[in-house]
């Protein structure tokens, strides 16, 4: 049978399966669950969400005052006389008296006193749009252009401080050509009943309006504004990107990755295995209907938000990543309940990797390692390059390719129905790539397609200690990224050392350490100049990717760092792995701190 | 039923956690999200208040300005933190394209008096950290200048709004509803969550590796297996919900009522446990029962949330202190109903346990 053919056979008999397994009683069910959805979901919308409700709690004598804050659920309003509301003011985060109003000095009175001031706003501006002369009480309207700037954020991405602090009296004189702008036209951009109806629309505050206006592509630049409706752009707007696109993504990896772990309950794979395939072609065959499904659901989420079908292409490495990491996780637990936990963990991570980077979009270089800021930018119409495509895929590509050929190779009766700990099945997956013959070139292979790995944890790293203040988050990022990168050395070795003692001897670790290195160096090179150069400009990037001035001495400390782990695993045997590996990072660490010492001063 | 029955399978399955130590992956994804919201927060915070950030304080930007002499000049050079710059338009936006200056705006030759409104022209830097910044200083003094045009143009109104008056709050967007609205409800009620997801692995798993016979050839019974495994998940949920409540503090977030807290969080989360046992007794296989839970948790989560005094509303009231003893009603009621399902459960059990031993 060709492989094709084979993988058809598979992906149909896939299909087959899950059907009947699924089929039984589900579907109903999910009918009925479904319409239940819609009626609650018509329920909240007549009730609202009842989330916030009587967080804070207000005095108030008189009640026409009371009537500003009757909408707010946020509020308990308590109507009283001046005098007593005065007694018992610690009782109130805050008291109105005669129009005066006090506020707890508390962080709850502070953000009470917020809530207040914009449900004011609301009230007065709701009044005012009411006025018959609406250009007396709106007398001016901000028309929001927004202008793309030509400069490639060589401030931002040098890690230095947003904002202009030189002061001059002169005004900036450009360096490029000025072209000729005609002035903004000033007849009324739109009739004062459209001003009037949109100021009633936006009294409303529905915070959701904002997202709902961002997923269909609305721009809220083509009219007029007031002044308190300036709002900055919110970061975090791409948050709800993750969770229209890339929750039923990884909804739907949950079936794949529950139909491998299937496979393995109860050696219930035993007659796939036996078949006349080859396992890519089970593999394949398996997740082909997945990847297909998910690529659907993409494309109509796509179609229904009216968005550019392009941001399908910045979609199909984050299904292939998801698929992937289904795969070995599906094929790794032990139990339900390990597939549960890991699987969560691994979900959060992966969501946080996405998101953060995009709330840069635009601003950063470091916006692009995730292909989701790639989404955003074919959203806004800006749309992307092939070269930024490969800059913020490659990484997806390649870890996801690498995850499927160790899924595949290891596709079989001994590791698939193993009853061994996590780790430990881990290393077993990592030394079935390692040849008996060719023992030092897997070492080499091994360490360059570590790479991408290590790329992507150290890239997390960064987005954990961000927010810490400067010198310790250099500190702890050169730390981590030491330790990330000796561990993801020195696993072959620990495999080998595992599996085959004898291997180890001083010559061979020698030997394994050098290919080690270098493997490590190439695959470093390999993807840096081909997707994350930029990334490396900046002062975070110059900690994680040190190693690019001279090629000798990277060479000698990621050879030394092996070997010093080796050494350890040599001496100690396999107890020692764990202190050998904080050696090395520490060594490692230090020769980083001495060029970023000597780089900063 | 026998309670040392129950204990017995409710420590084993705690003890097959541990030696899995899947344990430590909720712990490890505990910190990673106590990390990554702080982030978001400083990040945020630094955003809409970057007063409250060192350093940002002393920064001054640059505006252009173009079009029509006006009284918004003098509202400008209030600010010590913005820097007007006379210009011409073409010049001021390429200069702007070239982040010479953070903002340009355009004025047009509308006296203050007149028929029509002023139509100011803003323009920014799109999607960028530092408009953001700019954005909220000229919004500030925009604000001004209309209230200067509406003083000006006040003969022209007719009604009055009820006047308050607000003492200075300094100002900044704080983040207290987000954390004290949100992040404490979510992340309280997560561990309920995935306690009810394991209960759904823990029950199917005894069916589809087909374990349960060998477990019931004991003298234990197939409802006190179920009572066991749910006591077991409802364990871990007030310790989860409690290592939450000690990470938020220790970074420097005090939630108010403790104790009324994780009495909430365990009753509410008995529920989710109860259903999921309910959904995994059913089908007997992981993939349906979780899909349906994970479904049927959304139409429940929504539907809740839109009922006034719901357990999520009420660990927000009590986080931020602003209920008096009427929670424990609606405790109470939720207890009734853990009851009501506890109840159902048993019954459903002892069917199943009878039928299939």
């Amino acid at each position: 049978m060709s492989l094709l053919s084979s993988i058809r056979t598979i992906a149909i008999w896939e299909i087959k399966r899950s059907m009947s397994t699924m089929g039984k009683g589900i579907l109903p069910l999910a009918v009925v669950l479904l319409l239940l959805l819609v009626l609650v979901t018509a329920f909240a919308a007549e009730s609202g969400l009842h989330l916030q409700d009587g967080m804070y709690r207000i005095g108030v004598d008189d009640p026409d005052t009371a009537r500003i804050v009757a909408s707010d659920t946020r509020f308990v309003t308590y109507l009283d006389d001046g005098a007593s509301l005065r007694e018992n003011r610690f009782s109130y985060d805050i008291v109105i008296i005669n129009g005066e109003v006090y506020a707890v000095d508390t962080d709850k009175g502070r953000a009470a006193l917020n809530t207040l001031e914009r449900d004011y706003e609301s009230y007065v501006a709701s009044v005012a749009a009411a006025e018959p002369d609406l250009f007396a009480a709106y007398p001016l309207w901000i028309d929001l252009q927004y202008v793309k700037s030509e400069i490639d954020f060589l401030a931002t991405q040098s890690g230095q401080q947003v904002g202009a602090p030189v002061e001059t009296k002169r005004p900036p004189t450009p360096s490029l050509p000025v072209e000729e702008v005609t002035p903004p036209s000033q007849g009324k951009l739109t009739t004062e009943e459209e001003l009037r109806e949109h100021l009633i629309e936006s009294g409303d505050g529905q915070p959701l309006k904002r997202y709902t206006s961002l997923i269909s592509g609305e721009s809220t630049t083509d009219r007029l504004l007031t002044p308190s409706e300036l709002s900055p752009p919110l970061p975090f707007d791409t948050i709800i990107l993750v969770f229209v696109f890339i929750f039923p993504l990884y909804f739907t990896s949950q079936f794949f990755m529950m139909s491998v772990m299937n496979e393995r309950v109860g050696r219930a794979g035993e007659a796939l295995l036996s078949a006349p395939v080859r396992q890519a072609a089970i593999v394949v065959g398996k997740a082909l209907p997945y990847f297909t499904i998910m690529i659907l659901i993409a494309a109509a989420i796509t179609l229904f938000a009216r968005a550019p079908l392009t941001i399908l292409l910045p979609l199909i490495p984050v299904i292939l990543f998801f698929l992937a990491n289904a795969l070995i996780i599906g094929m790794t637990s032990r139990s339900f309940k390990e597939l549960s936990f890991i699987s969560i963990f691994f979900s959060t991570i992966a969501t946080s990797y996405l998101f953060f980077p995009t709330v840069f979009a635009n601003t950063h270089v470091i916006s692009i390692v995730s292909p989701l800021t790639l989404v955003v930018l074919a959203i806004q119409g800006d749309g992307f390059t092939a070269m930024e495509y490969l800059y913020s895929t490659a990484l997806f590509f390649a870890t996801s390719i690498i995850l499927f050929y160790v899924g595949i190779a290891n596709f079989r009766e001994e590791h698939l129905f193993s009853e061994r700990r996590l780790t430990s099945r881990v290393v077993d997956f990592i030394s079935t790539g390692i040849s008996r013959n060719h023992p030092h070139l897997s070492l080499f292979l091994l360490a360059a397609f570590m790479i991408p790995f290590v790329f992507m944890a150290e890239m997390l790293t960064l987005v954990l200690f961000f927010n810490i203040p400067m010198p310790l988050s250099l500190l702890l990022l050169t730390l981590t990224a030491a330790v990330i990168e000796e561990f993801a050395k020195s696993i072959g070795l620990y495999a080998i050392a595992r599996d085959r003692p004898g291997f180890l001897t001083v010559k061979n670790l020698l030997i394994g350490a050098t290919v080690t290195g270098l493997g490590f160096l190439v695959g470093e090179k390999l993807l840096l100049f081909a997707t994350l150069a930029q990334i490396t400009e900046s002062i975070f990037g110059s900690i994680l990717f040190l190693s690019l001035q001279a090629l000798w001495m990277p060479l000698l400390l990621h050879i030394a760092g092996v070997l010093i782990t080796g050494g350890f695993l040599l001496l100690g045997g396999r107890r020692a792995y764990a202190p050998g590996i904080v050696a090395a990072g520490i060594v490692h660490s230090l020769y980083n701190l001495y060029f970023i010492g000597g780089m900063l001063l | 039923m026998n309670r040392r029955h129950i204990n017995l399978i409710a420590k084993k399955e705690i003890a097959g956690l541990s030696s899995e130590k899947t344990i430590v992956f909720a712990i490890l994804l505990q910190v990673f999200i106590a990390m990554f919201s702080s982030f978001l927060m400083v990040g945020l915070t630094a955003m809409y208040d970057p007063e409250s950030i060192e350093g940002y304080s002393t920064v001054t930007y640059r505006v252009g300005y173009a079009g029509a002499e006006s009284p918004l000049i003098d509202q400008f050079a209030k600010r010590d933190d913005l820097i007007l710059y006379r210009m011409d338009l073409g010049e001021a936006l390429a200069a702007l394209r070239e982040r010479m200056v953070s903002a340009v705006v355009y004025v047009p030759d509308t006296p203050p008096d007149a028929e029509d409104p002023v139509t100011v022209t803003l323009y920014l830097i799109q999607n960028d950290l530092q408009s953001g910044v700019v954005n909220v200083k000229i919004k500030e003094v925009l604000q001004d200048y209309e209230e200067q045009l509406r003083e000006i143009r006040a003969d022209r109104l007719i009604y009055s709004p009820v006047e308050l008056n607000f003492p200075d709050s300094g100002g900044g967007e704080s983040f207290f509803e987000f954390v004290y609205g949100l992040l404490i409800p979510l992340l309280v009620f997560l561990p309920a969550i995935v306690s009810a997801a394991l209960i759904i692995d823990l029950i199917t798993e005894e069916y589809q590796r087909q374990t349960l016979e060998t477990l019931l050839s004991t003298p234990i019974t197939f409802t006190e297996v179920i009572w066991g495994k749910i006591a077991a998940c409802e364990v871990l949920v007030p310790l989860q919900a409690g290592a939450w409540l000690i990470l938020l503090w220790l970074n420097g977030i005090p939630v108010n009522n403790v104790m009324a807290i994780l009495l909430h969080v365990s009753t509410s989360g008995l529920v989710l446990i109860l259903l999921g046992a309910l959904v995994a007794l059913h089908y007997r296989e992981r993939t349906s029962a979780q899909f349906i839970f994970s479904t049927a948790l959304v139409v429940v989560f929504l539907f809740v949330m839109a009922v006034p005094y719901n357990p999520l509303n009420l660990i927000v009231r009590l986080a931020v202190d602003s209920i008096g003893p009427t929670h424990w009603l609606v405790l109470a009621l939720v207890a009734a109903a853990t009851a009501l399902l506890g109840w159902a459960i048993t019954v459903y059990a002892r069917r199943v346990g009878e039928k299939s031993p």
